[in-house]
């Protein structure tokens, strides 16, 4: 788009980021200052993967801006008590004696230590989910990164309510912080409850449209009909945590019921860890002299390393060979002349009892049902197909399994991540044309460079940044309070590890630390951005009690709502059409953002902010100013804290390094690193081009979409199917966490298998309600939630029009029941019902369809306000308020899952 | 002769309500007035369950009920077939309202905007349309855009600028404008190749939103 004027009257390109699956580009129309309606921009149809377009929530964006009951100056508490039944008293003050108070507080804070007693970070930050805030916080990255230890892992729900289990198995086995089909050219989709057509943003709606035009079969396999599967080509109701049995009989009708032949072969021997022997211990068996795993060579009939040139490996079968096994820390467990097994073997054999007549009775789903999708799946993946793109010849595989919130996350998710990706693998569709994707990465590095990520480890696998297990390296001191390093190996230590540890358990901890962890401890500062975790986490009850006792809260605020009701100050920030960013655009995202295109959006103010709102760029130079740190904030923003470097050997647009520099000053210069790095170094257009422009891209290679081009050229394998290191990692763990006396995460342990079992994971949800005192019978539901695409990330439960047009969704004003079991329980549409678990309870409107399995409750996305304005006169229930916070539901990763057993009863008629 | 129709994809729809979001904004209709909507309509009994998405509005009928019910000629059909609505003339009676069987029309009395009532926002105020008020309202094609568009040179259905706002917001391509009497327009060629009705035609209204589903 190019920005166009009349009369008073001009065109503003811009983004909208509001959730994961964006970013989005458009246009804001703007009247005489007034904005008036945003468009897509159809300038970006040819670049953009959703053609220029933007969903719903963006539609939102004038009546946010316009919103009467924004917050536009600063404001302070003058009311000392916190709680929910406490008046915070905001009064209005100036930004002057705001950034007195905040600077004054951090000023304090850095004078006395940044790390309080427990070596806790004094300050801690909090942002939505999914890292869409930093595509509106302007320059406050570089002021956290001038400032110090900060503990980011106080979850509002990202880490452990997202697709956790996804995030960090994904990452580990195909740099897959999410996972998507190759939709444009998949032609077979088994979906756990993937939300696609909800949660996959313009570019997924788009990509699986076109798909089912052109003949894609989806399967849905899910509790209830959603948005997704009315989409399907077919729904299958599954019972709720039992995605994984299901997953398991796909894999053994794959290896038990079809000719090894159908399988793809080549790709299991030469780019997966089929081959490898393992040993009587459970470790691979490795050549004595160079520690590398063995296979077994049909050629030379003898066993070599896995990297033998001319090897033919063989998949299944018992070697013995001169080899030793090692164990964790290093032991050896057994050297000389050893017994091996293949891990395909181990596979099959792992697989044998898992018959869809055995899953038939865990899912409830027949087992010729489970057999025909299995048999479907095997017959599309056109084993043996290749593709040509950007010249190379690849494997085309054209079957995706996908996996829905609440499937991959909590006790399950494991099984369920593994499963999914031995079964691509066993039928080659891994990272190639037509399969099962990775977009982004989010913990290995670099994370704009997915395809750069790769680097060679051990073993012949890519390399992963674990957090260490070893003696010498495991510390029983957490950097933060949620304690991802000392417990969650996988999590590993990037910028994003905080927010992808277990952070639930900082809130958890803050009234009883488990022992071995210094005493988990309040943050004297909390910043709160774009994020609500009393409507968004479990038990937003218990959460508020613990926010209210948050001694000082800094919150930018939008509204009131229900988190900032505890906070201190607020501070009032630009909005979406107000404010003043340059992001990246392009390459692999999130869900399904796959562009051919790569480069940079600008997001810029369409209309001059409301009242005494302030960019973010402002408030954190000026913060930056207060707490002396402006020089250590400039060198971020020069080292590319503003998402470009100021200064490579090619260009140097940096900031001087002692002065505070002005919003737009700033952004110029990144605009004119973004430029030259665009065109490399051809052109160095600044901030008044993206004004006028919009957008700059270059072309983003098609083949860079797939790992598996640059597995080949490094001689790599996926690690899989079998897990010898997450099996040694958890053995190590489990050694440092006893040598300490810790045994309250032994559950956990439990999950470091390397080839994970199935087991009863509904019942740990039962056995929750006979903890609390209850019994499972008295409460017969499973109670589950949905993405709505209309409110989804965008923290618009307050606008309006949103509310309007979710309305025509069914769901959106009350609770799902199957209408057969409303009818026994003289529950009518409209009615109002409680839903209760053996602690807590909600009551809304019943909202009876069919398409729902008669055991479950569904409510969509998260409300239950009280203090937003507008959205508190909604009543509508939300699930957050009855799942408990719960050590035992918590699994290895750190994650749990929205679900909760619960009961049911008619309170009264329609209103 | 030029002849407009809608073309509605059913197996694209996701029901995600972006073009009711778009019709609200473009023509600025009042809080549940929405002369673009789209159903969750559910068929059949667990499990054998399915459920369709289904745009509507006005159907711009060949023979519109809304029309011979009228009693002031307020509401006309021009010869491209878009059923408009003459607010001068309107008396906001309402017979039209009733006699509609797509449930596609509106009559608000009073101002009332999105947040407080009677208080515009800024946006609000600038685009409020006081003739609105106590007369029957409805989905025009965006007649204007069409009309202007074609004034500019531009084809409805193939230039944004000239096109309903709903089929422009779309994200699952779902929505298709054009003119039926031109046998090259993308809606009819879609008509062409694929299977597709339009709702209640036994009624014999003729309505100008055709449905394809596989």
């Amino acid at each position: 788009m190019t920005a166009a004027s009349t009369a008073g009257a001009k065109r503003v390109p811009t983004y909208c980021y509001q959730c994961v699956a964006g970013p989005d580009l458009f246009t804001v129309r703007v009247q005489d200052g007034v904005a008036l309606a945003v468009d897509p921009d159809f300038c970006a149809s040819a670049i953009h993967p959703g053609a220029g377009r933007i969903c719903v929530k963006a539609y939102g964006l004038i009546q946010k801006t316009y919103n009467p009951h924004r917050i536009l100056t600063p404001m302070k508490r003058t009311n000392p008590r916190k709680g929910r039944d406490q008046d915070p008293g905001f009064v209005p003050i100036s930004w002057d004696e705001a950034f007195d108070i905040i600077a004054e507080k951090l000023n304090a804070i850095r004078a006395a230590g940044l790390l309080d007693d427990s070596g806790y970070p004094k300050v801690a930050a909090s942002f939505g989910g999914g890292g869409t805030p930093q595509f509106y916080m302007g320059t406050f990255p570089a002021f956290l990164a001038a400032w110090g230890p900060i503990d980011m892992g106080f979850g509002s729900g990202q880490g452990v309510k997202c697709y956790h289990s996804e995030h960090l198995y994904g990452e580990l086995w195909h740099r897959a912080f999410t996972v998507s089909p190759d939709t444009p050219s998949c032609r077979y989709v088994i979906s756990l409850g993937s939300n696609t057509d909800a949660s996959g943003g313009v570019a997924g709606v788009k990509r699986h449209a076109d798909a089912r035009a052109r003949g894609l079969r989806r399967v849905q396999i899910e509790p209830h009909l959603s948005v997704t599967g009315a989409c399907s080509a077919e729904w299958v109701p599954i019972r709720p945590k039992t995605d994984a049995a299901f997953l398991y009989a796909l894999i053994h009708v794959l290896l038990h019921e079809q000719p090894r032949t159908r399988l793809d072969l080549a790709f299991l021997a030469e780019r997966t860890a089929s081959p490898y022997l393992v040993g009587a211990h459970g470790y691979y068996l490795r050549d004595p002299a160079t520690r590398k795993p063995l296979i077994w060579d049909r050629q030379r009939n003898s066993a070599v390393s896995y990297d033998a040139s001319g090897a033919a490996p063989a998949l299944e079968g018992r070697f013995s060979a001169a080899a030793v096994e090692i164990g964790p820390d290093g032991e050896r467990l057994a050297e000389g002349e050893l017994v091996g097994e293949t891990g395909f073997a181990k596979l099959v054999a792992h697989v044998a009892p898992y018959t869809p007549e055995w899953a038939a009775t865990v899912c409830d789903v027949p087992a010729a049902t489970i057999r025909r999708i299995a048999n479907e799946f095997l017959a599309q993946a056109s084993i043996g197909e290749t593709v040509e793109i950007d010249g190379q010849t690849l494997p085309f595989r054209p079957v995706a399994i996908t996996l829905g919130k609440t499937v991959n996350n909590g006790w399950g998710g494991y099984e369920c991540c593994w499963a999914r990706t031995v079964a691509v693998a066993l039928v080659g569709a891994l990272e190639v044309p037509g399969g099962t994707l990775g977009t982004t990465v989010r913990l290995n590095r670099p994370m704009s460079d997915r395809i750069g990520s790769v680097k060679p480890g051990g073993d012949g696998f890519m390399d992963y940044p674990f957090n260490p297990t070893d003696p010498a390296h495991w510390s029983p001191r957490p950097n933060i309070r949620n304690a991802y390093r000392t417990l969650v190996p996988i999590a590993a230590n990037g910028p994003w590890s905080q927010a992808l540890g277990p952070t639930h358990l900082a809130w958890m901890f803050l009234d009883g630390t488990p022992d071995g962890l210094p005493k988990v401890t309040f943050p004297e500062l909390w910043f709160l951005y774009r994020t609500n975790p009393a409507i968004s986490f479990w038990d937003t009850a218990a959460l508020v009690d613990k926010m209210a006792r948050f001694p000082f809260v800094v919150a930018f605020a939008y509204t009131h709502d229900e988190s900032n009701h505890m906070a201190d100050i607020l501070l009032p920030e630009c909005t979406d059409l107000e404010g003043l960013q340059l992001i990246r655009i392009g390459g692999t995202k999130y869900v399904e953002q796959f562009w051919e295109q790569e480069g940079f959006a600008l997001r810029q103010p369409a209309v001059e902010p409301r009242g005494t709102a302030r960019d973010f760029t402002d408030i954190a130079t000026e913060l930056a100013r207060r707490t002396g740190l402006i020089e250590g904030y400039n060198a971020a923003i020069n080292r590319g804290a503003a998402g470009v470097p100021l200064k490579t050997e090619r260009y140097d647009f940096s900031l001087a390094p002692t002065i505070p520099h002005r919003r737009d000053e700033i952004w110029d210069a990144v605009c004119r690193a973004a430029s030259a790095e665009v065109t490399e170094g051809a052109a160095t257009d600044g901030l008044d081009w993206y004004k006028t422009h919009g957008f700059r891209t270059r072309p983003f290679p098609h083949s860079d979409w797939y790992l598996y081009p640059a597995l080949e050229r490094h001689g790599l394998r996926f690690e899989l199917p079998y897990q010898e290191r997450l099996y040694r990692i958890g053995q190590e763990l489990g050694r440092r966490l006893h040598e300490r006396g810790m045994t309250w995460w032994d559950n956990q342990l439990s999950e470091y298998q390397a080839l994970p079992a199935w087991k009863n994971f509904p019942a740990l949800w039962e056995k929750a309600v006979v903890q609390m005192g209850s019994k499972p019978e008295d409460f017969p539901f499973w109670l589950v939630t949905a993405r709505s695409m209309q409110y989804a990330w965008g923290g618009n439960v307050g606008i309006q029009l949103i509310h309007e047009v979710a309305a025509n969704i069914a769901g959106h004003g009350g609770v799902i029941i199957n209408a057969g079991v409303a009818a026994r329980l003289d529950i009518a549409d409209g009615d109002l019902v409680e839903i209760r678990t053996p602690r807590r309870s909600t009551r809304g409107r019943a909202v009876l369809r069919q398409g729902i399995r008669p055991d479950t409750l569904l409510m969509i996305g998260q409300f239950d306000h009280w203090a937003t304005p507008f959205a508190r006169d909604l009543d509508v229930p939300s699930m957050n308020a009855l799942v408990p916070l719960s050590l035992d539901l918590t699994d290895a990763t750190g994650s749990g899952a929205d679900l909760v057993r619960v009961g049911l009863k008619r309170l009264s008629g329609p209103s | 002769m030029t002849r407009w129709v809608m073309v509605v994809d059913l197996d694209r729809c996701v029901g995600c309500q972006t073009c009711t979001a778009a019709c609200k904004q473009a023509n600025a209709t009042p809080p549940d007035v929405q002369w673009r909507r789209v159903l969750d309509m559910e068929t059949g009994a667990y499990p054998d369950v399915r459920r369709t998405f289904v745009p509507v509005g006005c159907m711009h009928c060949d023979d519109p009920p809304c029309m011979s019910v009228c009693p002031s000629t307020a509401t006309r059909k021009r010869a491209d077939g878009i059923v408009t609505i003459d607010y001068d003339l309107c008396i906001g009676c309402g017979y039209c309202i009733v006699a509609c069987p797509y449930q596609a029309r509106y009559r608000t009395d009073r101002a009332n905007f999105a947040y407080g009532g009677s208080n515009p926002n800024e946006a609000e105020a600038k685009c409020f349309d006081e003739r609105r008020l106590g007369v029957a309202t409805k989905c025009t094609f965006c007649v204007d855009r069409i009309d202007a568009g074609i004034e500019q040179g531009l084809t409805p259905g193939v230039d944004p600028e000239a096109t309903p706002a709903c089929v422009n917001s779309c994200i699952a391509g779902a929505l298709h404008f054009g003119d039926i009497e031109r046998a090259e327009s993308k809606v009819s060629v879609l008509l062409a190749k694929n299977h597709h009705c339009r709702m209640h035609e036994e009624l014999g209204t003729g309505p100008r939103i055709y449905y394809l589903q596989d």
